[in-house]
Formats: structure tokens, sequence, C-alpha cells
């Protein structure tokens, strides 16, 4: 038969069995705490050796970088990722400090060169600029790299992004909109050194002559993009964009 | 293309903007010319103080085969300075002051101060100092052609004069008529 307690010590052993549940499922989750604690430490040491083992080659050899940088997207894991969120990657292997220590001489590089290339400068220049500053102690860095740490520069809100133009990837520090034309100059620019005059233009594009003189002079005045040259021996009248010129610093 | 540095006869490094083509050009967007003209200026200042060129006149950017060719021409490329662009970035050298017309009341010929007068004259007065040369009375061409070079020698008397002229402001040197002309006397006077 169903027992039914009734009375004042009906209470008391309602009260008692409760906490004895509650202690039972204190035990229970302690340990289970205890164990992920214990499998993070196993984890959290494997860590570690992992970095001390590899930190330099993470550093200073590109393709391994790649592939670890590619692992631990595909884990979800972000080596970036501060103490503060929660990730020790960061500090263990020194990746968060190198790859901002990069954004910091990327930015170097851009900025110093804004004045001449209107704060557009070609990748493959800015790659090589960069790692001129680095030195050769600094190690190999890749167009991988570069990308990488400009994404980690977004917060900041600086606008550094990476465009392409004519299939060539270009680094844009300053919030500017390219329009068609300005990209179909550079594109052609490119291709010639730097130098770009409105008959080269009007042949290679069919522009007309005014469409092609609008966005010279649009890039000229407007955007500081390019540079005028008015003693050209060819068309009298050239123009130059920095940023495709290639700079000895 | 690419655009390197390039060492002159003399020795001194052209930046690679030098062998930029619109480098020579006078740019009509303002910003971008006040990058080019800073460039100069910088420039100019450099090759002056690596060859101790005192003076520029716009006239150098009209005839070739002076002291500034290597500088206000780029054969390499082709391109030279007009005398316009030239006339401008003297007279925002003027304006920033490291330069200054002289003589005065025209505009195509400055003195260049790749040192400033009161460097200059703190130059003088160590001079003086180091060649125990104070308290004697200095013609001015004791000074500036020296039996011994000194960083000195060579400098114009116009700029030699606005040195001395601080130095007898700080109680430093005293202005002297002599037979031919005039000379100083250094002390060496605190302020």
């Amino acid at each position: 038969m169903h027992r039914r307690g009734v009375g004042l010590a009906a209470f008391d052993r309602q009260e008692q069995s409760n906490r004895s549940f509650a202690q039972l499922s204190t035990v229970l989750s302690q340990t289970q705490v205890d164990q992920l604690h214990s499998q993070l430490n196993q984890f959290r040491t494997a860590l570690a050796g992992f970095a001390s083992t590899h930190r330099e080659s993470i550093k200073h050899d590109p393709s391994f970088r790649h592939a670890f940088q590619q692992m631990c997207s595909s884990i979800g894991v972000d080596p970036l990722a501060g103490p503060r969120k929660g990730g020790w990657w960061a500090e263990m292997l020194g990746l968060g400090d190198w790859q901002y220590e990069l954004g910091v001489q990327i930015v170097d590089v851009c900025v110093s060169t804004r004045e001449r290339n209107g704060g557009l400068i070609e990748m493959s220049e800015l790659v090589r600029l960069v790692g001129k500053l680095r030195g050769i102690s600094g190690g190999i860095i890749t167009e991988d790299d570069v990308v990488r740490s400009i994404k980690t520069l977004e917060p900041l809100g600086a606008g550094y992004q990476v465009v392409e133009i004519g299939g060539r990837k270009m680094v844009r520090s300053v919030v500017k909109e390219l329009d068609d034309d300005q990209s179909a100059v550079l594109a052609i620019a490119q291709q010639e050194g730097g130098r770009i005059a409105e008959d080269i233009l009007v042949q290679r594009r069919g522009w007309a002559q005014e469409r092609a003189r609008a966005a010279l002079e649009n890039m000229v005045y407007r955007d500081g993009l390019c540079w005028l040259d008015d003693q050209d021996e060819q068309y009298g009248r050239a123009y130059w964009v920095p940023s495709a010129m290639q700079w000895d610093l | 293309m690419s655009l390197t540095t390039h060492t002159t006869t003399s020795g001194f490094i052209l930046p690679s903007i030098h062998s930029a083509p619109p480098f020579f050009t006078q740019q009509p967007n303002p910003t971008t010319q006040s990058i080019a003209t800073d460039q100069w200026i910088h420039l100019i200042q450099a090759y002056a103080r690596h060859n101790r060129l005192f003076v520029l006149r716009v006239e150098d950017a009209e005839i070739s085969g002076n002291d500034w060719d290597e500088v206000l021409r780029n054969e390499r490329i082709n391109r030279k300075l007009l005398p316009m662009h030239l006339t401008q970035i003297l007279a925002k050298m003027v304006f920033s002051n490291v330069a200054t017309y002289d003589p005065p009341k025209q505009t195509r010929s400055v003195l260049l101060y790749w040192r400033l007068p009161d460097e200059w004259a703190e130059v003088l007065h160590s001079w003086a100092v180091s060649t125990a040369q104070l308290n004697t009375i200095l013609t001015f061409y004791d000074i500036t052609d020296p039996p011994v070079k000194s960083e000195l020698s060579g400098i114009p008397v116009s700029l030699l004069r606005k040195a001395i002229n601080i130095l007898v402001k700080s109680g430093r040197a005293q202005l002297i008529g002599v037979a031919d002309g005039e000379g100083v006397r250094l002390f060496s006077g605190g302020r």
C-alpha cells in the first residue's frame, strides 16, 4: 500500500531525503568536473609540448604555418584568441604576438608609402617591403600571412582591405571606393609598370578620349592615386600610378 | 618599372623617388604636390650638406653644367626639374626657414640653411675655442679660408655675418672694423 507520511515527522523525512539527493548530485558533478579538469590538463600539457617543439617552425616555416592554421580552422580553434577569450593557444605558441607584430609592420609599410601611392599598394610589393623591414632573422612571410594579419587589424576599423584589381591583389589602407574605370586604369598601369596615358586607354579599352581623360584626372585630382608626368617622350602627358611601381625604399 | 637608388660620382645616394619620372613634374593635386615638394627639399638639403653647397639658383635648373646637375636632372630617365617648379620649391624652402633669399628682395637665388644660423654660430664659436683664437681679431677671410680646413671653409660671408650677429647678441663676439674690411673678436663669455 502506498504510504504517505502525515504529520510533522513526514516533513522531516522528506527534507532528509532531499538533502541526501542534493549531496549525491554534488558528488556526481564534482567527479565530472574533476574528470574534465584532468582531461583539460592533459590536453594542455600535450599542447604545451606541441607548442614548445613546433613554435619555432611555426614562426619560421611559412608552409608549416599554413598547415597549422588550416588544422586550427578545421577543428574550430582560433590560435589567435587571447587569454581573455579562453584561449591559451596564443600565449603558448606566441603566435598571437607574431601575428600582431606582422600587423604592425604591415601598417608601418602602408602608412610610410601612403604618401606616394595614395594608400594602395600591390600585395607582392607589400610582402617584399615587410620582408625587408623584418630582416633575415624575421623569417620568410607569405601573402597568406599578410592576409591573415590584415584580418586581425579589422577591429581597429582603419579600413585595411585586400582588393583584387585586374587579377592582382592589392592592399588598400584608406577607406576609398574604386569605381570600375579606376580599376581598369590600375589594371593596365600594372601591366605597363606604373605608366598610363589617355591614348593607352583609348587603344586598349576603346574608351572615348573624354572618358579616359576624366578617369585619369579624377585619379590625379580627387584621389591622389596618380602622379602626373608632363615630360613623357611618347605621349607628352603621362600618368604614373605609384602603387604599381616597384620602390626601393 | 623598378625604382632604385642611385649613387652619383660624388658618392651621394639619390633616393629612389629621383628615378620616378613624375617627380620632375609639378603635381596638380595640392596634397601630392606638397609631398613631392617635401621630398625635393629633403633631397636638396641632403645634397647640399653632402657637397657643402650653400647657394641654389633658379638658373641652375635653366642651364646645365653646374654643381646641381646630378639632382636637378636625371639623364637616365631623361627628365629635369623645370625652372618654374624650382622657383616654387625655393619659395617653400624660404617659407619653412630652411633657406633664405640672398640677396634679399629677389626670388631667383637662395642661401641654403642645411645648418641654421644659430647652429653656424655654435660651430664658429667652438672652432675659435678649439683653435685657440678667442680674444684675437679675425678677419672674415681668416674664417672662410683658414690655413687648416675647417667646418667653416667656404661659408658665404652673408651666412657668416648672420652667425656672428647671433654671437654678438649673446655677448660672445664683437664686430670690429679692420684695415681691409671687417673683423670679429670672439669671447669665451657665457650668455
